[in-house]
């Protein structure tokens, strides 16, 4: 009987090749499209997951809380892991060790700015990092010890044996490598080349040793000894800091290893979500457009049965059940989303390295695990159950009797399921037409929103090496100059997209004494306004004239407006318990989240603390040439380290990496969900125009012209996009304010994206409809009616 | 009023050419009543159906009151149709979907009617061929007799000069069959032209000509005179 079914079930699907074709094409490309969406989403859900005691395994919050707010973070005091190792009961490791930054290390003429963490040995006991070579278990408790990570070996010692061999670390120190270890997981949250030891780090910064529980420098990592005693020992941690500062109003939080990513945004000293929320979009998106693909199978089965009822009317006429049909239509679904599959795979594997690309992701399709297999199978099987589910009711409900004699015009109830189908599918294409939309124009306001700055034509290079003597800066900046290259040079000790160094010790007269205000600190060089084109409102710039001086600062306009100061310039405010004068007021320019109003921010002038020197690029010259000689004279004054130039906008844009992202995958995908439904819509017109064709004809006779025949095929189906418009808009104005509403600059949500919708719908609508019925409108119409 | 010279039409399919028309000459003077009879096969669906320019023939000519129609592209042959012709056929051919009021109609909406004149127009013609009572009916709700009088006022109502009827008794008993013959008598009295393409002899014998084809050529032409009322 499977045999015949499956007999059957082929010649069906070959005896109709354009409806074949629609079906397991719509099915291919919504498989493969959810297929592509659940690995990034399995990516993005495996972060931090490769360690073997993840599940015991958190990350220390420290939640500092003020009046207005609960800030929280992964910093925290050196001090802590100590601490928890002797005090605390329940945790097996407690672990200390620094945020990834790139430092120099070379072997003989190779060197490399490589990402490195400074840890101590319960660091490798916590993240089970697969060891390659040397012994790991001793490497992280000396001081001049090494842990490469394999490529990075690779890098500095090609085909020699790293082991043993002798490293140098910024040039100053040097190390022995006692280990390799396998490269760090993509999806990690701690990126990097290599580790050293935490005794180094303390030898390289001595304060870190006298850095006491209000220094908060480190990541704090905890194992416990078993799941079930989280609740002991977070309630241990919690008041650590109260322990020992009596006056701290911080507390402890334990964020699991396996949330760090996903959940990293914090709300009221909770995590309240995060990346996840972006991340159940995609996976409702991948379900969604399946089921668009599965939505187009039920519309042309049901639209078709005509044509299969006698067929069922023979079978049950000569004894067959309504199982045994129910069995064979739900077979020839399977055999289709089976076919769908192998299509999908080999969507999947051309379309992966685009998709890697354009999202600047890494994914693949692992075939050895397990997983992907059963996840593979599983979707196979549900699309085939899910598309042929009610086709195989509707069919095998057929009497004999009635289909025998000629089906007759019962057809109106599955026309308007039919009918509510398409609706459905289009409701979802409108939607997700006016979210990209939303998405597009929130970031191109963001982009284009002033930022207080000129970023184009504006470089960093970072002062490292030879650079940070005062003599080697000052020739760079002659250099510069005179090379024509370059108009303007300033200093400053961040880069200008970074955050960070902010201290809540600044208070000024008639300041609330309870009441704590984050204020970003700087150090500027001289002409800093005039060389990144920012603004000053009142007073003066640094110039050469302030050298080393602690006491005159420049305050942007959201400190002065926090400080409630009326006259800025002379006025006087309190940093660290130090007396210092306002100079000059600058306006208002973004260095942290271009989404959100720029934090306050104090300038002073202290060369020692310059990390980068910024230039203005002479706009003049060719960029490339200018290029080539600043990395000539930069590599001329520190040839040690590689030239590390970058400019300014390149930085900003990775801000904009976020909504980048979902803005491209809504586009990509919505592209296939409207792509799909209009496979959908096309089959549905083939069938239409079909069934209409002696109607059409005898319209003709009657003398309607081609164009009177369009517009009546199209009017039904323009209605139905009408419609699916209609109950799409408000759910899509719904979603898109939605996510607006997390950012602080944001877009009023315009009639421009509506208006898009409705006209891409129908322009797809109308074309996908056109391109079939124009060739029924086009036939001789005496074809038709000859044959009755 | 219609000049048709060595008409030929073919009909290909994969493996069997079929020769329907071979060079068939024709002539129809205005108010004429032609019936084209013949064998199953012999040609004559065909030849009625180049004469509505529902068919394009292979070679030969065309002309109805000295313009060539065969020259015509598609729009302007859909233009001279729905000015100058109707249909009647044997299968009824009335859209299930509109009422007998809208099959009707649907001609004069194709033609541009303005709609006051236009329901007046099917008002007059409905009250003529005396369906007054059912013109909110759907076609199956009616009888064939009835359906085929619907089509014929479909035909009718845009004051064709030529009307093509295909076997318009094919599918109906005798008595609805007279009917709708001798509404087409009625309507040549009144100056339409008539073809007609029959298997019925009896049917013919209304007309003032009878064409005879076969494989595809005239083999007799026969006028009719008085021979309706001796076969009744």
């Amino acid at each position: 009987m499977f045999k015949l079914n499956l007999k059957i079930a082929l010649r069906t699907l070959w005896k109709n090749k354009s409806y074949t074709l629609i079906n397991a094409g719509g099915l291919a490309i919504g498989l493969a499209s959810c297929m592509i969406l659940l690995l990034y989403v399995a990516h993005e859900w495996g972060y931090d997951k490769q360690f073997s005691g993840y599940e015991k395994t958190y990350v220390v919050y420290n939640n500092s809380k003020n009046n207005a707010e609960t800030l929280s973070w992964a910093w925290t005091p050196t001090l802590m892991a100590g601490e928890v190792r002797e005090k605390i009961a329940g945790v097996k490791y407690a672990s200390h060790s620094t945020y990834p930054n790139p430092h120099l290390i070379s072997y003989k003429q190779n060197n490399f700015k490589a990402p490195a963490v400074f840890a101590d040995q319960a660091f490798l006991k916590i993240l089970d990092y697969e060891i390659l070579s040397g012994n790991a278990e001793q490497a992280l408790t000396g001081v001049n010890t090494v842990i490469l990570t394999e490529t990075l070996a690779e890098k500095l010692f090609g085909q020699e044996d790293p082991i043993n061999k002798v490293v140098k670390f910024n040039n100053e120190e040097v190390l022995k490598v006692s280990a390799v270890i396998a490269d760090v997981p993509v999806n990690s949250s701690i990126q990097f080349e290599y580790l050293l030891p935490w005794a180094l780090f303390e030898k390289i910064n001595p304060w870190v040793k006298n850095s006491g529980w209000g220094n908060n420098s480190c990541l704090t990592l905890l194992q416990l000894q078993d799941e079930g005693q989280l609740s002991a020992v977070s309630a241990q941690m919690r008041d650590i800091y109260k322990r020992n500062i009596p006056d701290a109003t911080n507390e402890v939080v334990l964020q699991p290893l396996a949330k760090w990513h996903l959940y990293d945004h914090f709300e009221n000293g909770k995590s309240v979500g995060g990346r996840i929320d972006q991340l159940k979009i995609f996976f409702l998106l991948a379900f969604c457009i399946l089921l668009i693909a599965c939505v187009n199978f039920m519309n042309l089965s049901t639209a078709r049965s005509e044509k299969r009822a006698r067929e069922v009317g023979v079978r049950k006429a000569v004894g067959s059940s309504r199982a045994a049909l129910m069995n064979q239509f739900l077979q020839e679904s399977f055999l289709l989303a089976f076919i769908g599959m192998l299509t999908a795979f080999m969507l999947m594997e051309i379309a992966l390295p685009f998709f890697n690309s354009l999202l600047n992701t890494s994914l693949k399709i692992n075939y050895t695990d397990w997983r992907f297999w059963v996840a593979l199978v599983g979707l196979t099987l549900a699309t085939g159950f899910i598309a042929g589910i009610y086709p195989a009711f509707y069919l095998s409900s057929f009497e004999p009797v009635k289909v025998l004699k000629g089906f007759g015009h019962s057809g109106a109830a599955t026309l308007s399921i039919r009918k509510a189908l398409v609706v459905f599918q289009f409701v979802f294409a409108a939607c997700l037409i006016v979210c990209t939309a939303v998405i597009y124009q929130q970031l191109q306001y963001i982009k284009d929103k002033p930022i207080g700055f000129n970023k184009n034509g504006l470089i960093e290079i970072p002062m490292e090496g030879n650079l940070r003597s005062k003599e080697k800066m000052a020739l760079l900046k002659t250099q510069l100059l005179e090379s024509g290259a370059v108009t303007g040079v300033t200093y400053f000790s961040r880069s200008l997209n970074e955050g960070g160094n902010n201290t809540f010790s600044v208070s000024w007269p008639g300041k609330n004494p309870n009441d704590q205000v984050l204020f970003n600190f700087r150090s500027a060089g001289a002409s800093f306004s005039k060389t990144i084109g920012a603004e000053m409102i009142a007073g003066e710039e640094f110039s050469e004239a302030h050298h080393n001086d602690s006491t005159h600062m420049i305050l942007n306009e959201a400190a002065v407006a926090r400080m409630g100061l009326k006259h800025p310039v002379g006025a006087t405010f309190s940093w660290g318990g130090s007396p210092v004068t306002v100079i000059g007021v600058i306006k208002d320019f973004v260095v942290e989240s271009p989404y959100q109003a720029p934090a306050p921010m104090i300038l002073y002038h202290i060369e020692d603390e310059f990390e980068y020197m910024i230039a203005r690029m002479n706009p003049e010259g060719n960029v490339s040439s200018s290029v080539n000689k600043i990395d000539e004279i930069v590599k001329a004054i520190n040839p040690n380290y590689p030239v590390e130039r970058k400019f300014a906008d390149d930085n900003f844009e990775q801000k904009f990496q976020n909504e980048q992202l979902l803005g491209t995958i809504a586009n990509l995908f919505g592209g296939f969900a409207i792509f799909i439904s209009s496979l959908g819509l096309l089959g549905l017109a083939l069938f239409m125009a079909e069934q209409r064709k002696k109607e059409i004809s005898i319209r003709k006779v009657l003398g309607a012209s081609t164009m009177n025949i369009l517009t009546l095929l199209n009017k039904d189906f323009i209605k139905l996009v009408a419609i699916a418009n209609v109950i799409a808009f408000p759910l899509a104005y719904i979603i898109s304010s939605n996510w607006l509403s997390a950012y602080e600059y944001r877009i009023q949500i315009s009639l421009l994206p509506f208006g898009i919708a409705v006209l891409l719908s129908l322009i797809i609508a109308v074309l996908t409809v056109s391109l079939q019925s124009f060739k029924v409108a086009k036939a001789n119409p005496i074809d038709a009616l000859k044959y009755e | 009023m219609i000049r048709i010279e060595n008409l030929e039409k073919v009909y290909k399919t994969e493996e069997i050419e079929t020769t329907a028309l071979n060079g068939i000459n024709l002539q129809v003077k205005e108010g004429e009543f032609v019936s084209i009879m013949g064998p199953s096969g012999c040609g004559k669906s065909t030849l009625l159906n180049v004469m509505g320019l529902l068919d394009k023939p292979e070679s030969g000519s065309y002309k109805f009151m000295d313009t060539e129609l065969l020259k015509l592209n598609d729009r302007e042959r859909s233009n001279f149709r729905k000015a100058n012709m109707g249909f009647v056929f044997q299968n009824f051919n009335l859209i299930d979907e509109l009422t007998v009021f809208e099959n009707i109609e649907l001609p004069l909406i194709y033609n541009k009617v303005p709609a006051a004149t236009r329901k007046a127009m099917v008002n007059e013609i409905i009250q003529r061929m005396n369906i007054v009572n059912r013109s909110g009916h759907f076609p199956q709700q009616l009888s064939g007799g009835q359906q085929q009088r619907v089509a014929v006022a479909r035909a009718l109502v845009t004051k064709p000069k030529l009307v093509l009827a295909d076997e318009p008794t094919g599918n109906l008993d005798s008595s609805h069959g007279n009917e709708v013959m001798e509404l087409l008598c009625e309507l040549n009295e009144q100056g339409t032209t008539i073809v007609m393409v029959t298997h019925s002899s009896h049917d013919a014998g209304f007309s003032n000509r009878i064409i005879n084809l076969k494989d595809g050529h005239v083999i007799s032409e026969k006028i009719n005179k008085g021979i309706t009322e001796e076969l009744i």
